[in-house]
């Protein structure tokens, strides 16, 4: 008996772009920038200030049952997130088992928020003052425990913190999870905010890039550190078409590999073997793959290692056909909910057959020599698109969505 | 289903307060001992509670000197030990690892919130160009996985799991499917977690530890009817999962099966009794069906029971849902009566020390139990170890049960074999 097959059903966004999917991927097809000098904490002890920040979110309008004023930001995006792809996927509280719904997050730092006001106190001597709840905010695992909580879910709840990669690693969960029979419907996705911790890591790194987001591009200087959530309603095919809901793309397949090799520098032969898996596990050839959307964090090792990568995938003139974008050139770095992002763009490339591009592309790079859509959206057949991340810990997640051939 | 591969247990390896192996733990556990003294780590000195679990822990003593330890905070150092000595127990560390793309699969609440807190700190102070690169990259929460990834050279799937105290068990059920669905072939999985100043003043400030609440004298004592918190500790456990003709087809030694698992989620977050015991009923009962097993079919458990006053008894309602009756029957492993909460390890010790015990024969007691505490029908405990009848024909059959400390909940079913050499085992038996 074959295994039963997953579909995407419903996308939840909350980015620099803006909130929502009819919003979000409008502006992505258009270009748009979302970066812009931080507004959420004070940069002038810094040489670089750009940052991709959410901006106009009301958590008010998504929290229903829980109060969003007990919860960190993350939290907050989270279920911002989860609540519109509910709604995108017309799916009702009524219409499920509560106990059968599990929801899957991945996240780079959790709530760093609570853990930096934490530290202002400690700081300052003022230990009285540190919140009694830190423990009830900070952890997290509380990003997924406040979904469950806000709709009322009893099935798997899992958090998995792996870094810039964790949106990914959640869809690879979610596709297990449902193919195993442990739930009817799976929220997947990724949660981060903006925080200062990573902030000053990436600055001290030197790879904040100080004018523009670039990747690819000859001049590339960095990448800029953002926030943001994406929650996709996964469930199989049978049970999407029973219950006759549109389907934007199903998932193939997924690879995940560790380096072994560095903390944070990338190894071209890791992420070669996350997207070889995937492509085995999808039974997809490297011809068949029609977009790819990269990692592409804008920073010169990163992309050029990618693009190494790619090429020892599928060959360097089967790599120069596939179209390949970084929409972190316009939302930035959204960390933890950056692959949930880039797998919603994935599933909306398949269901509209566009492909984002990657802007301020000006200057060629000999390494860096593949077709990365540069400046301007693309309509072109998008059968199967590869959505590739990687993180810190050497660990890298490629997840392939497909059209669902038979509707 | 069928399609699906058997998973077995071929290692397993641990750092505690108790000893740096299965065997020495249990000893010491059967024994009566506990890990608990005053801390060493932070200064406690304005601090309402200062004794925890800590670690006697000399980097160099179990990872060698001939390597760069700076990069690797406390939290990567200990899990680096537990995956060494795992590897070492399967056999493992005798195949060339690079070459069979092993997995990790860690369990943790915080990574190391030490790490984070610290850079944080510094930058603060001195100013952001005086932020430690070197830091940095440990204040992502799979740093640990990470740096043990690089010291073993495990190249295969690589993941962390959050979750609080169930973060190791959960862990070990993702990596079962792993396993099972033909992802990878081998794969290290349990937890680890560190004590640190951030976590315990986390913790105290929220009234959770043993003792911090209305200066009522510590007692974190699980299952009693006094208990009034838990103590804080730390460790890494972890175990060698493999597919069974992976396992078999290199002779490795069988400890245990991992015959199924279930996670499940209280959507009132530990706030209502009966909603907790309902997933825990509703996850014991997804881990027993993943097992193709009964409730009655289970000998033995290992409880995550820490002291808490809501979470012991919430744990042993959502069990008594599942066992009935029969629940005041079954002999019951509780490692944190001794070793402590310590939250991302503990599913790694509860796994790691019940294989162990059911193989040695006897179930360490909890110490200092007095009388167990209201709504809590767990009549096998008492103070001293329970010696285990002769083994039948057959493996025993195991459930453990972790609870995380605000709505979640894991379970994993396990078939403990006999040891292949009973006599030599019986030989060392403690006593």
């Amino acid at each position: 008996m074959s295994r039963p097959r997953i579909a995407v059903t419903g996308i939840g966004l909350v980015t620099p772009l803006g909130l929502g999917r009819k919003t979000v991927w409008k502006r992505l097809l258009e270009g748009h920038c979302g970066i812009a000098p931080v507004r959420s904490y004070d940069t002038s002890r810094f040489n670089v200030h750009l940052g991709a920040e959410v901006e106009d979110f009301n958590p008010e309008t998504y929290f229903e049952n829980t109060d969003p004023n007990a919860v960190g930001q993350a939290s907050q995006f989270a279920v911002g997130a989860a609540r519109m792809a509910l709604t995108d996927a017309s799916i009702a509280s009524g219409d499920i088992d509560p106990g059968r719904v599990a929801v899957v997050m991945g996240t780079t730092s959790g709530e760093p928020r609570e853990v930096e006001r934490f530290n202002d106190h400690f700081v300052s001597g003022e230990h009285e003052k540190i919140d009694e709840n830190f423990i009830g905010l900070y952890p997290c695992h509380v990003i997924a425990g406040i979904i469950s909580e806000e709709f009322g879910f009893g099935g798997p709840n899992v958090m998995i913190p792996v870094a810039c990669a964790a949106g990914n690693y959640a869809m690879a969960h979610g596709f297990d999870l449902l193919r195993a029979g442990r739930a009817d419907v799976v929220l997947a996705g990724g949660a981060d905010s903006f925080s200062r911790i990573t902030y000053t890591g990436f600055a001290r790194l030197g790879a904040v890039a100080p004018e523009l987001c670039q990747p690819f591009d000859k001049n590339r200087r960095g990448m800029v550190p953002g926030e943001g959530a994406a929650v996709l309603v996964l469930e199989t095919v049978q049970r999407a078409r029973e219950r006759g809901a549109p389907i934007y793309a199903e998932i193939g397949g997924y690879g995940l590999s560790c380096d072994a090799h560095h903390m944070t520098a990338a190894d071209p032969d890791g992420a070669a073997r996350a997207m070889a898996m995937a492509l085995v596990m999808a039974r997809v050839l490297p011809t068949a793959v029609s977009y790819i959307s990269a990692h592409g964090t804008g920073t010169p090792t990163n992309d050029r290692q990618e693009t190494k990568a790619v090429k020892r995938v599928f060959g360097e003139r089967i790599a120069r056909r596939v179209p390949i974008s970084s929409i972190k050139s316009m939302i930035g770095h959204t960390m933890g909910a950056a692959s949930a992002i880039e797998a919603a763009v994935c599933s909306l490339a398949v269901a509209s057959q566009k492909v984002p591009p990657t802007i301020h592309l000006e200057t060629a790079d000999p390494e860096c020599d593949l077709d990365y859509v540069a400046n301007e959206a693309r309509e072109i057949p998008v059968e199967v698109a590869m959505n590739n991340a990687y993180a810190f810990g050497g660990n890298n997640a490629s997840v392939i969505f497909q059209k669902c051939q038979i509707q | 289903m069928s399609s699906r591969r058997r998973v077995v247990v071929t290692g397993m390896g641990l750092v505690s307060t108790l000893g740096f192996s299965p065997r020495s733990v249990h000893e010491n556990l059967v024994r009566g001992l506990d890990g608990f003294g005053p801390i060493q780590l932070f200064d406690t000195e304005q601090l309402s509670v200062r004794t925890a679990g800590e670690i006697a822990f000399e980097a160099e003593e179990h990872l060698g000197t001939g390597r760069n330890l700076r990069p690797l905070d406390r939290t990567a150092r200990l899990v680096i030990a537990a995956a060494a000595r795992t590897l070492d127990s399967s056999g493992l560390a005798e195949v060339e690892i690079g070459s069979q793309l092993v997995g990790l699969v860690l369990g943790s609440m915080f990574g190391s919130v030490h790490s984070i807190a610290a850079f944080d700190r510094r930058a603060l102070i001195a100013g952001p160009s005086y932020a430690k690169p070197l830091q940095f990259a440990n204040s992502v929460i799979n740093a640990a996985a990470g740096q043990t990834a690089i010291w073993h050279g495990l190249k295969g799937i690589n993941s962390t799991i959050a979750g609080g105290s169930l973060a190791g068990l959960s862990a070990l059920g993702y990596a079962t499917d792993l396993v099972r669905d033909g992802r990878i072939d081998t794969v290290l999985a349990g937890g680890g977690e560190e004590l640190c100043n951030e976590s315990f003043f986390g913790f105290l400030k929220a009234g959770r530890l043993a003792g911090s609440r209305n200066g009522a004298p510590a007692r974190s004592v699980p299952f009693d009817a006094d208990r009034n918190g838990f103590a804080l500790a730390e460790g890494a456990a972890l175990c060698s999962l493999e597919a069974e003709e992976t396992a078999r087809g290199r002779g490795a030694e069988v400890l245990a099966e991992i015959l199924g698992h279930g996670n499940a989620f209280d959507a009132s977050r530990g706030r209502e009794a009966a909603s907790a015991a309902a997933a825990i009923a509703r996850g014991g009962a997804a881990a027993l069906a993943d097992a193709g097993l009964n409730a009655e079919e289970i000998d033995l458990l290992s409880l995550s029971g820490n002291g808490s006053p809501e979470g012991d008894r919430h744990e042993a309602l959502g069990l008594a849902e599942i066992f009935g009756e029969r629940l005041a029957e079954i002999p019951c492993l509780v490692v944190k009566a001794g070793l402590g909460e310590s939250l991302g390890a503990s599913g790694g010790f509860q796994t790691v020390m019940l294989i162990e015990a059911a193989r040695r024969g006897s179930i360490p007691g909890i110490p200092g139990l007095k009388r167990l505490g209201v709504q809590i029908p767990l009549k096998t405990l008492s103070t001293g170890p329970r010696h285990l009848s002769p083994w039948g024909d057959r493996p025993r059959l195991g459930l453990i049960h972790a609870l995380g400390l605000d709505g979640g909940t894991s379970s994993l079913v396990v078939a403990i074999h006999p040891p292949s050499n009973s006599g030599s085992l019986a030989g060392e038996q403690a006593s």
